[in-house]
């Protein structure tokens, strides 16, 4: 072996090793990503979701704001309103008329368009199509797998539900119903009543003889 | 009189001339190589606390993006859900399952679930979801293809320079905006067919910014 071909040798199992030990680009690790320069990647406040250790002791059953087990985002102090957040509007916000009763309409701020229609069916295949299915039959894939729901989701083509009032359909969204959640943390207010729209299309979709 | 230099030495600045630029471009290569967030943050792929599995829920069961990431289209930030999400279902299916068993905890004693963040941008990168999914930017086209992950990890290098890639060139990342959580639909043969210049339910061009402050405060 010459001595150039041994310092080839030399360098290509040089680079080599360092292949080996450090591994190629995108090699799955479990290991944090080492930044080499941290220029302020880490700044001293607090994005959402972050952690904050400052609450870190704090025990989540005395927590007055949300604010414990390192949380940094903060709830609102108990008795309190964000400006503009009051919910005062009992049509837009509760389906109730003046007599306190759900309404079978949707809120006069909210007028019924194609494109409320398309939201409505839109939303209603993320949030409500996985239990109660495309359909209203209340199969949804949710339901099949796993050994099952406990209880079943409703049906929505069910004839006790054909009956409800509209805003029925937003009160459920907002309050749950058995053993249905709130779903009022995932859907904004439009939504709700876009979904519901959508749930009444769903139904007279499936009359026979009186279309909408 | 014996020479001060042995003749050996002579090869002295011809190993120089040879080595130092090998020496040098391996430095530079290797830096370019290793120094990269496609080497140092892609492929990143951390243990969670619960073993969620997106491949089952987006993959196989189909649930779409945005029934847990559901402020993704309107804040800044695409929200890990709280535990009631996880309940609404999991109240009903796999009650007893001891993988749940954080989830169930935290929704009764409102301890939050100890996630390992896997996207992390610098904190001086001021990244919004929103305008990305109005224009029409899938979820995929920087997040791979989560329905076929069972443990989530870092797809893309989300560096800077793979951002204004997009940004210099944002029409090969646009797709029909209602297509935006579809996993499916694959730019490279789905997009063929699709000009977002001439979708009509666009409003208004995709015009991303390349200067400092588009994205940096």
């Amino acid at each position: 072996m010459s001595r150039s071909t041994a310092t080839t040798f030399l360098v290509l199992s040089l680079a080599g090793c360092v292949a080996g030990v450090a591994g190629c680009q995108g090699n799955r690790s479990e290991e944090p990503p080492v930044h080499l320069i941290q220029n302020m990647d880490f700044q001293s406040r607090y994005d959402a979701q972050e952690e904050n250790p400052f609450f870190q002791p704090v025990d989540c059953a005395n927590a007055l704001n949300h604010d414990c087990k390192g949380r940094a985002a903060r709830a609102p102090v108990p008795g309190t309103v964000a400006v503009g957040f009051l919910k005062d509007d009992d049509e837009l916000h509760r389906g109730r008329g003046a007599d306190g009763r759900l309404f079978d309409r949707l809120p006069s701020s909210i007028p019924l368009t194609p494109a409320l229609l398309d939201r409505g069916q839109q939303r209603y295949n993320i949030y409500c199509q996985p239990c109660h299915d495309e359909s209203g039959g209340g199969k949804g894939i949710a339901t099949l797998r796993g050994g099952g729901f406990k209880v079943q989701p409703a049906n929505l083509q069910d004839p006790r539900l054909r009956a409800m009032p509209l805003a029925y359909f937003y009160d459920v969204i907002v309050n749950g119903k058995g053993t249905m959640l709130s779903y009022a943390a995932q859907i904004p207010v439009k939504d709700r009543w876009a979904i519901a729209a959508w749930v009444r299309t769903l139904q007279a979709a499936r009359t026979p003889s009186e279309g909408k | 009189m014996p020479a001060i230099f042995p003749r050996w030495t002579n090869k002295i600045p011809l190993a120089i001339g040879v080595l130092a630029p090998l020496a040098l471009a391996g430095a530079v290569g290797g830096i370019w190589y290793y120094f990269s967030p496609k080497f140092t943050d892609a492929g990143y792929r951390p243990r969670q606390p619960v073993p969620f599995s997106h491949k089952l829920h987006a993959g196989d069961m189909g649930m779409d993006c945005r029934y847990c990431h559901n402020t993704v289209e309107r804040a800044a930030h695409a929200a890990i859900p709280p535990a009631q999400t996880c309940m609404n279902c999991h109240s009903l299916v796999k009650t007893e399952s001891p993988k749940l068993k954080l989830v169930r905890d935290s929704y009764t004693t409102d301890e939050p679930i100890p996630w390992v963040r896997v996207h992390q941008l610098p904190d001086y990168a001021f990244f919004d979801h929103r305008p990305h999914l109005a224009a029409g930017v899938g979820c995929s086209s920087c997040h791979g293809r989560i329905d076929q992950m069972t443990i989530v990890e870092m797809d893309q290098p989300l560096s800077m320079g793979w951002c204004l890639d997009c940004h210099r060139d944002p029409e090969p990342s646009l797709r029909p905006r209602d297509q935006i959580t579809n996993m499916l639909w694959d730019p490279a043969v789905d997009g063929k067919n699709y000009d977002a210049a001439k979708d009509p339910s666009r409003t208004r061009q995709v015009n991303p910014p390349e200067h400092c402050s588009g994205c940096h405060r």
